[in-house]
């Protein structure tokens, strides 16, 4: 028993070492002064603050982020309310068209965006939304991703808690809010957090949709900066660390909510 | 149906109609308008301008003479089992011994979700340069006494080199939310396991896996779905290349639309990845059951 | 769902598909001949000329009163927008791309023709506005104007034995030496190709067949094909010289400046850029040198080039302040200072407009000005050029044969010409 559990450990450790060696790897490139050594094992002095230095010298650094946080956080909040509502009523609620409803929900998770993009622009552009935030904004709004793991978890979620809320005379909408919604948390956070990542990488939808430097996020004035300075390896792995970092501290932040959280989906059925 | 089932059923229809009416009004507004838009212009020759004319099959048909629409088709099976199959198979073999309780297995649990949260640009950029002639890869390959190959460059390495990558990049996720699924299977059947004395691997394939099911689904749908989408990772780290090495389908149906401007075959050969992907799914939910009421 | 309603799903969806595309909006253009209004440019950034080009707007701004927004863009991602903008009705007034996108938006009707009241012709030298323009309409006016040219580092030529001041003048000489210059395990090469690059596998392959007498594309860009005797001796050729696999973040000519490679096809621009990658380890003259583009023995000169080109949109409702400002843009000053950083602007005299104009490198461009090649100018260029980049390199990588990789060739390039 004694030797398994070592035995274990040790796989575990191995396993993460691995999966962190390309983090540590980047940590490594980014704090160098130039581009001589690519290795990325052993650290070659610390120009790591010099290098954020020159990228902020950039100047829209700044509102690049703004922007991110407006966009991931805005949709964010937005995708983890609707999917919620949605993902709850389709589990437990029986209502005319919920097969239908789901079935399109599912459906789009087997659509390709990139034939889409023209006539989701066509919309956009009919409902005056070209170059605004909403424009880069709604039509990702909302996740098929978000409904399918909403729904998933609140299936868990027993028949007979709600039962009863019901025979005590509660609303359908009281049920959701005061019931539901709080047994679902950390599977909204979880969404939050997934929801935040793709809309932190999403590049061609705000290049698309905006036409201002000021409404960029943070992947598109990166790549342009990239075009424009060229390819240096290391202060390209900088810029490729800056953008890590909110994410990284959203996962802190939130990591005691979704480990804990994701247990509920196993729930018993 | 019981009375008082009757008597709540108003209220249940009233409120999930309610609760999902934002939602259906944007998978309508932004899916399913722009989906009957793109089915409609797979029939047509669209070009990015002018009205675009009725030609039935004709961009169906052009796909099986198309060598780039085959060779990318099948780049993408291959690319969809490589990175889904060791994705899954791994992240479980580490999720089984994560999911005990313990204060190391606390801390690795935060770690290893480090790789899921780092955006894909930024991830991308480190491997090219872990990808280098002089980078990690080959420093680590030159411990064990092998020559330094090149990774992105050479057309048989390159696929190889995007298939370690993402399955690196996904697993993390997938080992959480696997993780969190074991944590939640009843103990009584493990004791009873236990008392039966079956082995680890016995225990693990007939109690753990069968009940795992839901999530096991969950999982592989979605990254099934991801990487038969997946057109990010070869679009930042080959460019679809060397010699359309990694050109992925989504990638050859995006070089359609922009720069090529064949909107109506891109459109096509959308439809034809998504019937595809519908009957993956379908073969997947029928697999295994579960995931439905 | 109702079937009238599914019905009127689709009916909606046409008809905002409909709405942005093929609609050719009459729209108002402003009284013409005086400069006034808004103007948008979209436009690729480059570090260098970027600080002169934005005073340059500026004082544009100050001394028309007119509002021009500057929109700079990754290179990668412009034509995804600019398209994106066309097909929704929504593109910029100006817009600066590369030469070999003017003939499909050109054909699909939303270019205007250059406004010759804004913007004289004849201020360009000869034959370089012939790649902006499509079926005798000129669309727009070069910038960034390339032809190629041979670069080759002095100092490998010593270390292989060769004369480092006599680079090959043929296509001969340029495998003969590479031949030498390779070493046992390929690490370092002759001549090294722009792999996977479609505009530059158009014109190395454009060269070396129409060098031999051969055409690459015929029948008024109909057809096209690689199955033939000099479509296959070129891709045989381009096989047996260079290395697929070797890598550099900025390719082949980062693989030049490192020293990898000894020889490389490069433009005007290369030059300047090498100054900048480190003057200490790279001076020109010393560690390398330039020489005209190469032909075959006995053969005729033939130099592809490319170039980047100002266009206007059609839709642009302010088409004659769009063309006063490109021909602004495009004035002294701007050739000036482009000219010092190794970027032509090919308007007449432009050799005298700065010191750089006498070096051996504009030398070069200015003598195979007369011999350029834009390689076809039709619409299914860039999936041309694909074709041929698919062709080049999966010969280059030994993924097929040279007859097999001229049949897919034919194949992909009968459905997109």
């Amino acid at each position: 028993m004694r030797a398994g559990t070592i035995l274990r450990a040790v796989w575990l450790i191995v396993a993460v070492g691995f999966m962190l060696l390309p983090v540590y790897a980047m940590l490594v490139v980014a704090s160098a002064p130039d581009d001589t050594d690519l290795r990325g094992l052993v650290f070659n002095g610390f120009h790591l603050p010099e290098n954020i230095g020159l990228l902020f010298g950039e100047g829209n650094l700044p509102t690049y982020l703004r922007n991110s946080l407006i966009l991931c956080v805005g949709t964010g909040v937005l995708d983890v309310i609707f999917s919620a509502a949605a993902g709850y009523a389709m589990a437990q609620l029986s209502f005319p068209g919920r097969r239908v409803l789901f079935a399109l929900v599912i459906g789009t998770l087997a659509l390709t965006p990139m034939v889409l993009v023209i006539p989701v622009f066509l919309i956009v552009k009919e409902l005056g939304w070209v170059n605004t935030f909403q424009g880069m904004m709604v039509p990702g709004m909302i996740s098929a991703f978000g409904v399918f793991l909403v729904r998933q978890f609140a299936l868990g979620i027993p028949k007979e808690l709600l039962m009863a809320a019901r025979v005590d005379g509660a609303g359908e909408f009281r049920i959701f809010a005061r019931i539901a919604a709080p047994l679902l948390k950390p599977a909204l956070i979880t969404l939050f957090l997934v929801h935040f990542l793709a809309q932190w990488d999403n590049l061609l939808w705000p290049l698309i949709v905006a036409n201002e430097q000021e409404l960029w996020p943070l992947p598109v004035g990166l790549a342009n900066f990239q075009s424009e300075v060229g390819i240096t390896y290391h202060l390209t792995t900088t810029a490729a660390l800056v953008t890590a970092v909110p994410p990284f501290i959203l996962m802190v932040a939130l990591q005691r909510y979704y480990v804990a959280g994701l247990t509920f989906g196993g729930l018993k059925r | 149906m019981s009375v008082l089932g009757r008597v709540r059923a108003r209220p249940q229809a009233t409120a999930g109609v309610a609760l999902t009416l934002p939602v259906a009004v944007f998978f309508v507004v932004f899916w399913l308008v722009p989906f009957l838009a793109a089915i409609y212009l797979s029939f047509t020759d669209y070009e990015m301008a002018g009205t675009p004319n009725w030609i039935g099959l004709a961009n169906y048909e052009r796909m099986f003479a198309d060598p780039g629409f085959l060779n990318s088709a099948w780049i993408t099976v291959v690319y969809t089992v490589c990175t889904v199959v060791p994705t899954i198979v791994l992240a479980l073999l580490v999720a089984v011994p994560l999911s005990r309780p313990g204060r190391l297995n606390r801390w690795l649990r935060a770690l290893v979700m480090i790789p899921a949260v780092m955006p894909l640009a930024a991830t991308s950029m480190v491997w090219v340069i872990i990808y280098s002639d002089r980078g990690l890869a080959n420093t680590l390959l030159g411990l064990v006494g092998i020559d330094p190959q090149s990774w992105l460059t050479s057309s048989d390495l390159a696929i190889w080199a995007l298939v370690v990558m993402v399955v690196w990049k996904s697993m993390g996720l997938f080992v959480i939310i696997l993780t969190a699924g074991l944590q939640a299977l009843p103990g009584e059947v493990y004791e009873a396991a236990a008392i039966d004395g079956s082995g680890a691997v016995t225990t693990f394939t007939r109690i753990t896996l069968p009940l795992l099911r839901r999530t096991l689904l969950f999982v592989l749908v979605i990254s099934v779905a991801g990487s038969m989408q997946a057109f990010v990772p070869a679009f930042l780290l080959t460019g679809g290349g060397p010699a359309d090495a990694t050109q992925v389908l989504p990638y050859y149906i995006w070089a359609n639309a922009f720069p090529y401007e064949h909107m109506g075959y891109a459109a096509a050969m959308g439809m034809v990845l998504l019937a595809a992907m519908v009957i993956v799914s379908a073969l997947q939910f029928g697999f295994l059951k579960g995931g439905d009421e | 769902m109702a079937d009238l309603t599914r019905r009127g799903l689709l009916a909606v969806g046409a008809l905002a598909l409909l709405a942005g595309c093929g609609k050719d909006r009459p729209r108002q253009q402003a009284a013409d001949g005086r400069p006034h209004g808004e103007v948008t440019v979209w436009l690729h950034g480059s570090q260098d000329t970027g600080q002169q080009f934005q005073e340059l707007v500026h004082r544009y701004i100050a001394e028309f009163k007119v509002d021009v927004k500057l929109l700079y863009l990754p290179v990668g991602q412009l034509d995804a927008k600019l398209l994106t903008a066309f097909s929704g009705g929504a593109p910029p007034d100006v817009f600066k791309i590369g030469h070999w996108s003017f003939p499909a938006h050109a054909k699909k009707k939303r270019l205007a023709p250059v406004d010759t009241r804004a913007l004289s012709l004849q201020d360009y030298e000869p034959g370089t506005t012939a790649p902006l323009t499509y079926q005798d309409v000129p669309y727009g006016v070069p910038i960034d104007f390339n032809p190629c040219m041979l670069y080759y580092r002095k100092d490998r030529f010593e270390e292989a034995g060769l004369d480092p001041d006599k680079p090959p003048v043929t296509w001969e000489e340029v495998a003969e030496y590479s031949a030498k210059l390779t070493s046992k395990d390929r690490r370092r090469v002759g001549l090294q190709w722009l792999y996977g690059d479609p505009q530059w596998a158009l014109m190395m392959l454009t060269a070396l067949i129409q060098g031999k007498g051969g055409e690459l594309v015929s029948a008024g860009g109909a057809k096209a094909s690689l199955a033939t005797e000099q479509g296959l001796s070129a891709l045989t050729y381009m096989s047996g010289i260079g290395n697929p696999t070797l890598s550099n973040p900025l390719g082949a000519l980062g693989l030049f400046y490192s020293g990898e490679a000894a020889m490389v096809v490069s433009g005007a621009f290369l030059g300047p850029a090498l100054e900048k990658l480190g003057k200490d380890t790279l001076t020109f003259g010393k560690q390398y040198g330039v020489a005209p583009m190469p032909t075959w023995a006995g053969g005729p000169p033939v130099v592809p080039a490319y170039t980047w080109g100002w266009g206007v949109a059609k839709d642009s409702p302010n088409q004659f302040t769009a063309w006063h400002l490109v021909n602004y843009l495009q004035g002294a000053p701007s050739v000036t200072a482009n000219l010092d950083n190794g970027i032509i602007i090919p308007t007449n005299g432009w050799r005298d407009a700065g010191p750089r104009g006498k070096s051996e490198i504009m030398r070069i461009v200015a003598d195979s000005i007369p011999h350029v090649d834009f390689g076809p100018i039709i619409p299914g260029t860039l999936e041309l050029a694909k074709a041929a980049a698919g062709a080049v390199d999966s010969v280059a990588y030994g993924k097929s044969t040279p007859a097999q990789a001229a049949a897919t060739f034919d194949s992909t390039v009968r459905l997109a010409l």
